[in-house]
């Protein structure tokens, strides 16, 4: 009797739920042409994997856009999505400059931008509607200095780091970071992206007899750096940024050169570990032909996280903005929770590589560094 | 044909301007409302550029940077100083402005590819600057949150209002821009560009004329990046960057690099276009690339200047030769003759001239005679300052005129022509007499014409007034040099080979001209090779070899020198008796 | 110390070659081409697509460059030069701002936007000499270069064909006058600049990687080292991509040698190149001929 009683209320639940599927519109306004392609490229993969693995009960819309490198192209297309559909969250470009164009728009029309930007201050806006799936330098840095001092029981320290605000502001945090574990910082330059001889700076920074060399570059530049490390049998360990860990930066050097070397991401696809990052390794490499990486995985992730909230019944921005900002979310890559400022992440791994292949292993798994999870 | 092109263009150009208008009003969500407003500040940007390289056609690569500047200027006023709208956009001006007068001086002199490569550095430098200096300027990230235009205490927001500020300022940029080539000031960049060499000659002072281009140039460019950083909001090194030259330089030339309606079609193709063809992504850029390749070499004057030849071809119009008007009576002439006095020139170890002493006077015709290689030419380029001398002096009155600017010596009146014919062939034969008429202050465009008009009357070329020179017959090319020179009134007329290709009869006309200038009072130096022609007409013959006088007097006593026949080679020159 | 010299000598190698390929057309057609960094560009890309068919060294590979590059450099003048032979200067700078342009996003839509290795000339690691460990890499370009250089010498100096590009670049009027076909004359030199544009892309691709926004980088550099060594003297072009490497590799390395100065900012990279370009605009001002040019007419 009492099962009839449960069926019958459950079969009324289920005609007091809308029969139609929510109807969800996610833009996709990232860099398709230009010299940050490679890294939008890997976030539309990821947006489009996540809106075709999206729950049931979904109707999800994604028009792709390419916002190319300068700023006010992107605010063109963000504008040009805006009028067109009524989006309930948009995947935006990682690219800092672009976010920073976009934040204001967003703020008036109250929209939530998924991002997977590594720049600092996207954040430091004061704008509840920018969610960063992508750990900031005030975690990575964390990993990055942990894991020479831990591991490599490093005490003396040297840095290169890029002149560009990517590059700047990880190596303020990396000098805070160091300062705090009572390493010595005894080399750092900060050089140009367009700089192709890294020789000289190599140079110095092997008479300086540091233990450990941190890198804090974009991926060519990274590249270059351990070729020519390697070149002039530098023989001090290296721990990169996290752009040693697309598969296309690694590509770019012979396995041999890559033997000892590490590099801090926020997840390494392309490493597997789990069923579930087996299958989504696959899915993309099915989808896509080509090799994703963390900047994907971050993607698909955030994108995750919003479909899902959606299913449950945000399907509006301000109900979408509100859930992100409060709820908690297992990703394949880490658990996304926010900070109240939009930083959603708070783990990164180091992975090395053992000279006889591109693929690296996982090494070490910081999770939950700033304790945001914890709360 | 049509001494202004662009007039046939009329009634298109009306109806396109009307549509323009009414564009925001049918295209008017956020998205369409701010791309037309971003299209205005390129027209900014392009009708700046448009001067340097348009009218003077020297390739600046900084225009770019003056963009930048005024954007990062507005930018830091703006939010570090919290300065108004109309201060930081009259301030991104003058920084420009002040920036553009700084380079000209040493780089405005320059040959073109140096001109280019050092514009071209001094970007590349402002780049790195911008991008370094982050306490000043933010570095990689650049400066967001820049505010919205206020005026007068009020906002004025984005969207509409943004919209018509900013096109208010585009309508007036252009207005100011179209003034300014329509008239006399706007045929001499035509010289300037296409006969660089006469333009000093006939009184225009080049280099003046490129200053002025280049800090207009500057100055369109800070206000166009003062309007762009408002309305983004945001600036970032990127707009520093070579790119966006390419971009401002395919508009130009896409749209017609002298036209002020070039200035629209090109920002409007080129802000449009990449939106329109989003689909295509990365093909669109190469075919960007083509366009910009396709539009340089089959329609150099852009789509204006094609649209234009097309409005000719499908329904010609002539402009009416205007009425002839007198030449005002020149001043009280100084009757001082012209005096070279052991003139030196050296071109590396060559010695053209050696120490060359003669006079011409008032009322005279001489002949300047000579081997090839005599120094003949570099005399009268000396004389009209062209060419510098290394030694000794060419005096006017009690006037040193070696050492000054050639169009300084064209003001006191010394006039010429040239060997291989220098005119502006673009324009017509009325247009290239007319602006010799500039050094004349109180003279606008159309008495110029109808001055240039009288002037092709008296040496027999009326019927040629209204073609294009660079159809018309040497021959009457050559009457058209000459009566640019007569333009300026000068006092002494240097001819430099003026029968060379002429036929018999056109010699004999110009000899008759050549005679009635003598009448007038002037004085004429020619350099002929053509005896024949000398013979009759020249008072006095000055013989040149290897730069030195070997002989002057009549032209019998000079045929019978026995230096002057030995250095021709032991031939007696032929002449009818 | 001994490394740095050698891979400033490698980058000056390569570095030479460019600003060759770009004194020699502009010497023929007396023209601007600035396309040639992006023919830099596209020489290192054909590198990475030939290695990619077949991977075998650099130094194999270099012939089969050479060809696709001359090929490329003929098209270059084809389309960008003859048409607008007569026009203004300013004109050919624009056509071939155009097609540096098609093959930056060409390169762009083909392989993408990150950077690509190309082969190593030579295979093996670096070789020991001494306390110091030279790369392969660096000796196998210097030498490679040289040898180019030298058979270029050779042409112009040795071979008839050499002879006429010479005549053709030193007075097209004349040359023509004497019987040489002075349009194939020019378009050679093209093809020429474009091969040895080329060859540098090769030699620079595996140490430095190849991006399509290359381009306007070496474009400066070949533009700079022209206007040092003085416009359209061949030595000068050698003599000036010399002094630009080694001014980038050994000044920011100063410090080490010299252990007395301060390890600051005024020897960073970024300060190197402000000082290059401080140098170039000296240069254009005070002696606009540079080191061994002739003398330069200024206007009027």
């Amino acid at each position: 009797m009492r099962a009839v009683i449960f069926c019958a209320a459950l079969a009324a639940l289920g005609m007091a739920t809308p029969l139609a599927a929510a109807e969800v519109s996610i833009p996709v306004l990232v860099p398709i042409t230009g010299f940050l392609s490679l890294e939008g490229t890997s976030q539309r993969n990821g947006a489009m994997l996540a809106i075709r693995n999206a729950p049931a009960g979904l109707n999800v819309r994604a028009d792709v856009a390419d916002t190319g490198t300068a700023p006010d192209v992107a605010v063109n297309a963000l504008e040009r999505a805006l009028g067109r559909d009524a989006p309930t969250a948009i995947v935006a470009s990682m690219l800092g400059t672009q976010v920073l164009a976009m934040l204001p728009i967003a703020l008036e029309h109250k929209v939530p931008l998924l991002t997977v930007s590594g720049t600092a201050s996207v954040t430091e806006k004061g704008n509840p509607y920018v969610f960063r799936f992508f750990p900031g330098d005030a975690i990575t840095k964390v990993a990055h200095v942990r894991y020479a001092a831990e591991i490599l029981k490093a005490k003396r320290l040297a840095l290169i780091a890029q002149t560009t605000e990517y590059g700047q502001s990880g190596r303020a945090a990396i000098e805070a970071i160091a300062a705090k574990l009572g390493l010595e910082i005894v080399y750092e330059e900060s050089v140009d992206v367009q700089l192709r001889d890294l020789s000289p700076v190599l140079g110095k920074v092997r008479a300086a007899k540091p233990d450990v060399l941190l890198l804090h570059l974009h991926a060519g530049p990274t590249a270059l750096a351990i070729r020519q490390a390697a070149a002039m049998n530098l023989d001090i360990p290296i721990v990169a940024g996290s752009a040693l860990h697309q598969p296309t930066t690694a590509a770019l050097l012979e396995p041999a050169e890559l033997r000892g070397v590490c590099a801090e991401t926020n997840a390494s696809p392309v490493s597997g570990g789990s069923p579930e990052m087996e299958r989504f390794l696959q899915q993309y490499r099915e989808q896509f032909k080509s090799e994703p990486d963390g900047y994907a995985l971050g993607q698909y992730d955030g994108v995750m996280m919003a479909l899902q909230a959606a299913a449950q019944g945000a399907a509006t921005p301000a109900a979408l903005t509100a859930a992100l900002s409060s709820g908690t979310y297992r990703g394949l890559a880490m658990t996304y929770k926010s900070d109240g400022k939009g930083n959603m992440a708070h783990s990164a791994i180091i992975v090395c590589y053992d000279g006889r292949s591109r693929v690296p292993t996982v090494a070490k798994r910081y999770d939950d560094i700033d304790g945001v999870l914890a709360r | 044909m049509r001494i202004d092109p662009s007039r046939g263009l009329r009634a298109p150009l009306a109806v396109a301007a009307i549509g323009l208008a009414l564009w925001p009003s049918v295209f008017s969500s956020a998205y369409d409302l701010r791309l037309f407003t971003l299209a205005g500040v390129y027209v900014l940007l392009v009708l700046g550029y448009q001067f340097i390289f348009g009218h003077v056609g020297a390739l600046s690569l900084t225009q770019g940077a003056f963009f930048g500047l005024g954007a990062y200027a507005s930018a830091i006023l703006a939010v570090r100083g919290g300065w108004s709208f109309s201060e930081t956009f009259v301030l991104s001006i003058a920084i420009a402005v002040a920036l553009a007068a700084l380079i000209a001086i040493p780089v405005l002199g320059l040959e073109s590819h140096y001109f280019a490569l050092a514009t071209l550095g001094i970007a590349q430098v402002l780049l790195l600057v911008c991008r370094e200096w982050a306490p000043l300027t933010g570095g990689v990230n650049g400066i967001s949150g820049v505010p919205g235009i206020v005026l007068f205490g009020r906002a004025v927001p984005g969207g509409s209002p943004s919209l018509i500020l900013v096109w208010s300022l585009v309508v007036i940029g252009a207005a100011v821009a179209w003034r300014i080539q329509r008239g006399l000031y706007g045929l001499a960049f035509h010289v300037v560009r296409s006969a660089p060499a006469a333009a000093g000659t006939i009184g225009l002072d080049s280099g003046r004329m490129r200053l002025a281009a280049f800090l207009l140039s500057a100055a369109y460019a800070g206000a166009a990046g003062a309007l762009f950083v408002r309305v983004n909001g945001i600036v970032s090194p990127d707009v520093l960057e070579f790119p966006v030259m390419v971009t401002c330089l395919a508009m130009t030339v896409i749209g017609g690099a002298t036209r002020v309606a070039g200035a629209f079609a090109g920002a409007f193709l080129l802000v449009y276009l990449p939106e329109w063809f989003r689909p295509l992504d990365k093909y669109y850029l190469i075919a960007y690339g083509a366009g910009l390749l396709v539009m340089i070499v089959a329609a150099p004057d852009g789509l204006l200047g094609a649209a234009a030849r097309l409005r000719q071809r499908l329904m010609p119009e002539t402009d009416v030769a205007p009425e002839p008007e007198r030449l005002p009576r020149p001043e009280v002439p100084v009757t001082a003759p012209l005096i070279f006095r052991d003139v030196v020139k050296s071109f590396g170890g060559v010695k053209a001239l050696q120490g060359v002493s003669f006079e011409v006077r008032r009322g005279e015709i001489v002949g300047l005679i000579g081997p090839n290689g005599s120094g003949k030419t570099t005399l009268i380029n000396i004389a009209t300052g062209l060419e510098t001398c290394d030694g000794g002096a060419v005096l006017y009155g009690n006037q040193v005129l070696t050492g000054r600017a050639p169009f300084a010596i064209a003001r006191l009146g010394i006039a010429r022509t040239f060997q291989n014919i220098c005119l502006a062939g673009e324009l017509s034969a009325l247009d290239n007499v007319a602006v010799a008429r500039s050094l004349d202050p109180g003279v606008d465009i159309e008495t110029a014409r109808a001055q240039a008009m009288h002037l092709l009357e008296t040496l027999g070329a009326a019927n040629f007034a209204m073609s294009q020179v660079r159809a018309l017959p040497h021959g009457v090319q050559r009457r058209i040099e000459l009566a640019r020179a007569l333009a300026v009134q000068p006092q002494f007329v240097l001819l430099d080979e003026p029968a060379a290709g002429l036929s018999e009869r056109e010699q004999a006309d110009l000899a008759g001209q050549i005679k009635t200038l003598r009448t007038r009072g002037l004085a004429v130096l020619l350099i002929e090779h053509n005896m024949p022609f000398l013979a009759g007409l020249a008072d006095r013959l000055i013989c040149l070899h290897e730069g030195r006088v070997i002989g002057q007097g009549s032209p019998d006593e000079v045929r019978r020198n026995p230096r002057v026949i030995a250095a021709y080679l032991g031939e007696p020159p032929r002449v009818p008796a | 110390m001994l490394q740095v010299l050698a891979n400033g000598l490698a980058l000056a190698a390569a570095y030479a070659l460019v600003a060759l390929g770009f004194v020699l057309v502009a010497n023929a057609a007396n023209a601007v081409n600035f396309a040639q960094g992006d023919l830099v560009m596209a020489g290192g890309f054909v590198a990475v697509a030939l290695s990619r068919l077949w991977p075998v060294p650099g130094i194999v590979l270099l012939p089969a460059v050479l060809a696709v590059m001359a090929v490329l450099g003929l098209a270059l003048s084809a389309i960008a030069y003859f048409p607008l032979r007569g026009r203004p200067a300013t004109a050919i700078f624009v056509s071939t701002i155009a097609v540096g342009l098609m093959l930056e996003n060409g390169a762009n839509a083909i392989f993408g936007a990150e950077p690509q290795a190309g082969p190593p000339l030579l295979p093996g690691a670096a070789i020991a000499l001494g306390p110091v460990s030279l790369s392969r890499q660096s000796i196998a370009v210097i030498v490679t270069a040289a040898v180019l250089i030298l058979a270029l010498e050779f042409l112009f100096a040795r071979l008839r064909f050499g002879w006429r590009l010479r005549a053709t670049a030193q007075d097209r009027e004349m040359a023509a006058s004497i019987g040489i076909d002075v349009t194939w004359m020019i378009a050679f030199s093209f093809a020429l600049g474009a091969a040895l544009g080329g060859a540098a892309g090769l030699l620079l691709a595996n140490s430095f990687f190849v991006t399509p926004t290359d381009g306007i980088n070496y474009m400066l550099k070949a533009y700079i080292a022209v206007v040092i060594g003085g416009w359209g003297s061949i030595r000068g072009a050698v003599a000036g991509a010399l002094l630009i490497a080694l001014f980038e590799v050994v000044y920011p390395s100063l410090p080490l040698l010299v252990p007395a100065l301060p390890v600051s900012w005024l020897f960073t990279e970024t300060t190197a190149t402000i000082i290059l370009y401080g140098v170039v605009l000296a240069v254009l001002l005070l002696r606009p001929r540079g080191l061994f040019g002739e003398a330069v007419l200024r206007r009027a």
